[in-house]
């Protein structure tokens, strides 16, 4: 399997293009039927063993053209049976890959060749490849060299920016590039007139160098960079995440939701038609002699799941109030009914706010309509006024809050009476255990009336928890 | 299928060609796709939006091989007894009843239960053999010796059940049915799936196949199509009219006209007997294009412009 396409293929995981093995060797597959010679078809071919939505096709076209840029002289030698190279882009019709010594050069001997022949070390240095490719303006054979370097440097590791420099100058050594500066001090001692001839090609090979290693670090880092950050963003305490960060945390919340859906949507389909009731099947064949003609289903009742979110939106916690929202409203196709109540000294429905509003700007209508100081005795009460009579054995309900209370009265018994009505009550408190029943905290007392109690302050927790939601509510 | 069986499929250029000359026009990315999926055995994945071909695709590469297009329309609650086989019910329950009689033959002079069961189990499976089965789409698809085209057409109305169902079909190319063992393809169909993308399809599925995205053709390409098809429109209300069609995608439409529907009205123009597009043609054939009246209401305060960016490019 050629390591370019195997390098590629990570590039392209690391932007969330999703490949399997399988798909990797359909790939080897199509590179084997289409070959190289064909670089728009080998495209197409390759996007359709690899890319498999429209999204994904967007970012292995963008990967394509970057990444194979370049390396196309590279793959032309790893296939040794197929020596020829037809790139597009290819000038000259002449081998790229064999160094011809003096044919092309002029018939004129540049100051650099008069000086090469009077000494036998610049002689050396000027008939390597290396100088030679750069004297005949040899791209291929300078790039073949370059990926080549780049390659033993570990150049597709390259994780930041600040690892260009370091990259460059390995890059530069392993390429040769020592000899030819030693060469250009050497002259430049000796105030020949080669130097300047020298030092240009010299020049040329370092800025070829550095806008390879700049290409490459923007082909390999820019996705393990996002990796990174997500992975950074997903662990940290909500309130914490600094607003330029927000809209990657939608995102990621979109993503994490995405996954939860797909992975929930699935199972429920598969109670619809129910067993088949044998019993009575049998019993209805005994009128046909024994055949049994129809059929009966066990049908499974279709419950209606519901489930009630109850949001503290005042400042301490709005941030976490914002995410769970968001998180819940992006699951509608899996979960089915979603009432959502906002409070902060009083409680309000705030569903209408998110069926006539995209996710996001209901969000801060919430906020800005219930935030203020906390009392939850009140909102439990205004809770228990608006909707205590819907709540029944298929009926989850998710209390986000610090269970701050201001010293106020709890209204236990109101929690007790939903504990006692509901299927499960779920709270979610953005301070950490140790916290809970500490100063004003009344989330021990809170906690008795639950069925399940959680520390939740960073996207991690609130996807597993929701992934259990999701578990539980069918 | 092997390659030698098909000169039609020896390369991609000759796909292009024959595809043609049954008045498909494809582009290098659709002839890349049926190429790989005859080289590698793969099933295509083919998407896009309604009316740019997909089903038309698979029709002709049936004309093109000159092989039976074996077709499975799709849709909600298709179940494995329509797609793949089904027990001939009636004609088990007629044969049973007839055959009661020859029980009483059969058995005649044998002593005890035990011997009678044993003479039965001679008899084997009689009732679940191959000829007691109904082939389905997929099943007759495998069955046919000289290979065949199979449309699964609009895969993503199907339920996710079935998705499963098709994953041994697409990566083995049999089937297993319990009572008689797996049946293999006699010779490996060229499948095509086509989804308009109502729902995701699963990632399991998407694996095994190759993903071709058709898109709405270039101006270039819609007008060769145009031509191929409605060979008889003059050339230049061929290049105006495609070209209104391009703008009329770029507005927000509930329904862009497709493929289809260029032919369509480019059919009703020749009708007419018009060589160029106006204002009040195109109003008055606008139905031909847009199906939804709330459509044809929001671009009627645009077609004055549109008709003229199409008369002068």
């Amino acid at each position: 399997m050629p390591e370019s396409l195997v390098s590629f293929i990570q590039v392209l995981r690391t932007r969330d293009v999703r490949i399997s093995p399988a798909e990797t060797l359909d790939a080897t597959n199509v590179l084997a039927v289409l070959g190289w010679s064909d670089r728009a078809r080998l495209r197409d071919g390759l996007g359709m063993a690899l890319a498999k939505t429209p999204e994904e096709e967007a970012i292995f076209n963008q990967c394509f053209d970057q990444f194979f840029a370049r390396q196309l002289a590279d793959f032309s030698d790893s296939s040794e049976n197929e020596p020829a190279i037809e790139e597009e882009d290819s000038s000259a019709g002449d081998d790229p890959t064999g160094v011809d010594s003096d044919s092309s050069r002029a018939e004129l001997p540049s100051p650099l060749e008069q000086a090469a022949a009077a000494d036998p070390a610049l002689q050396a240095v000027v008939d390597s490849p290396l100088v030679q490719a750069l004297m005949n303006n040899d791209s291929n054979t300078l790039s073949l060299a370059m990926s080549k370097a780049g390659e033993r440097a570990g150049l597709q590791n390259i994780q930041m920016f600040t690892q260009k420099g370091q990259f460059t100058r390995r890059i530069l050594e392993a390429m040769g590039e020592e000899q030819l500066r030693s060469a250009v001090i050497e002259l430049e001692k000796a105030n020949s007139p080669a130097q300047a001839q020298l030092q240009r090609y010299r020049d040329i090979l370092r800025q070829q160098v550095r806008d390879y290693v700049e290409a490459q670090y923007l082909l390999h880092a820019e996705g393990k960079t996002r990796q990174f950050m997500e992975e950074v963003l997903s662990k940290t305490r909500l309130s914490n995440i600094e607003h330029s960060y927000l809209h990657r945390v939608h995102e990621l919340v979109r993503k994490m939701a995405r996954k939860l859906a797909a992975r929930h949507s699935r199972k429920r389909r598969e109670y619809r038609r129910g067993h088949l009731d044998m019993p009575r099947t049998m019993r209805r064949g005994v009128v046909n002699d024994g055949l049994m003609f129809d059929v009966y289903w066990r049908r499974t009742r279709r419950e209606k799941p519901q489930i009630l979110a109850i949001c503290d939106v005042s400042g301490s916690v709005a941030a976490y109030a914002k995410f769970l929202l968001l998180f819940l409203y992006s699951l509608q196709d899996v979960l089915p009914r979603v009432r959502s109540f906002a409070f902060s000294s009083h409680l309000g429905e705030v569903s209408d706010l998110f069926e006539q509003h995209p996710v996001e700007k209901a969000i801060e209508l919430v906020n800005w309509k219930y935030g203020g100081a906390t009392d939850y005795g009140t909102a439990l009460g205004d809770f228990a006024s608006l909707a205590l009579d819907d709540i029944n054995s298929n009926t989850t309900v998710i209390i986000l809050g610090d269970a701050r209370n201001n010293r106020g009265d709890p209204r236990l018994d109101i929690l007790q009476s939903i504990y006692q009505r509901s299927r499960q009550v779920i709270w979610l408190n953005p301070e950490s255990r140790i916290a809970w029943g500490t100063g004003d905290s009344e989330m021990l007392r809170y906690q008795s009336a639950c069925h399940f109690a959680a520390e939740c302050n960073n996207l991690k927790q609130l996807e597993r928890i929701i992934d259990q939601l999701l578990k539980s509510t069918r | 299928m092997h390659t030698q069986d098909f000169p039609q499929l020896t390369s991609v250029q000759v796909i292009k060609d024959g595809f043609e000359s049954f008045g498909y026009i494809c582009s290098d990315k659709i002839a890349t796709a049926v190429y790989l999926a005859f080289k590698l055995r793969k099933p295509v994945l083919v998407e896009g939006p309604p009316g740019v071909g997909k089903t038309e695709l698979a029709k002709t590469m049936a004309q093109l091989l000159d092989t039976p297009l074996i077709r499975l329309q799709c849709y909600e609650g298709l179940d494995e007894a329509k797609a793949l086989y089904e027990w001939k019910y009636g004609k088990q329950l007629l044969y049973t009843q007839v055959l009661k009689e020859k029980l009483g033959d059969l058995l005649h002079g044998a002593q005890g239960l035990a011997e009678s069961v044993q003479r039965l189990h001679q008899f084997g499976d009689i009732f679940y053999s191959e000829e007691f089965l109904e082939p389905r789409p997929l099943l007759k698809a495998m069955q046919q010796e000289r290979g065949a085209i199979l449309l699964i057409d609009e895969v993503d109305k199907s339920d996710y059940e079935f998705e499963s169902l098709l994953l041994e079909i697409l990566s083995d190319y049999q089937v297993s049915i319990p009572e008689i063992g797996t049946i293999k393809a006699r010779s490996a169909p060229m499948v095509f799936l086509t989804s308009n993308n109502t729902r995701e399809i699963s990632d399991a599925l998407k694996r095994r196949c190759l993903h071709l995205y058709i898109p709405f053709p270039t101006v270039e390409l819609e007008e060769r199509i145009v031509r191929s098809r409605v060979p008889d429109v003059d050339e230049r209300l061929r290049h105006q009219l495609v070209e209104f069609v391009h703008s009329l995608r770029q507005l927000d439409l509930k329904k862009v006209p497709a493929i289809s529907e260029t032919i369509d009205w480019a059919r009703s123009l020749l009708l007419l007997h018009t060589d160029k597009l106006d204002e009040e043609l195109v109003r008055m054939t606008l139905n031909v294009l847009l199906k939804f009246e709330d459509d044809i209401e929001a671009t009627d305060g645009e077609i004055v412009q549109l008709v003229r960016q199409a008369t002068e490019s």
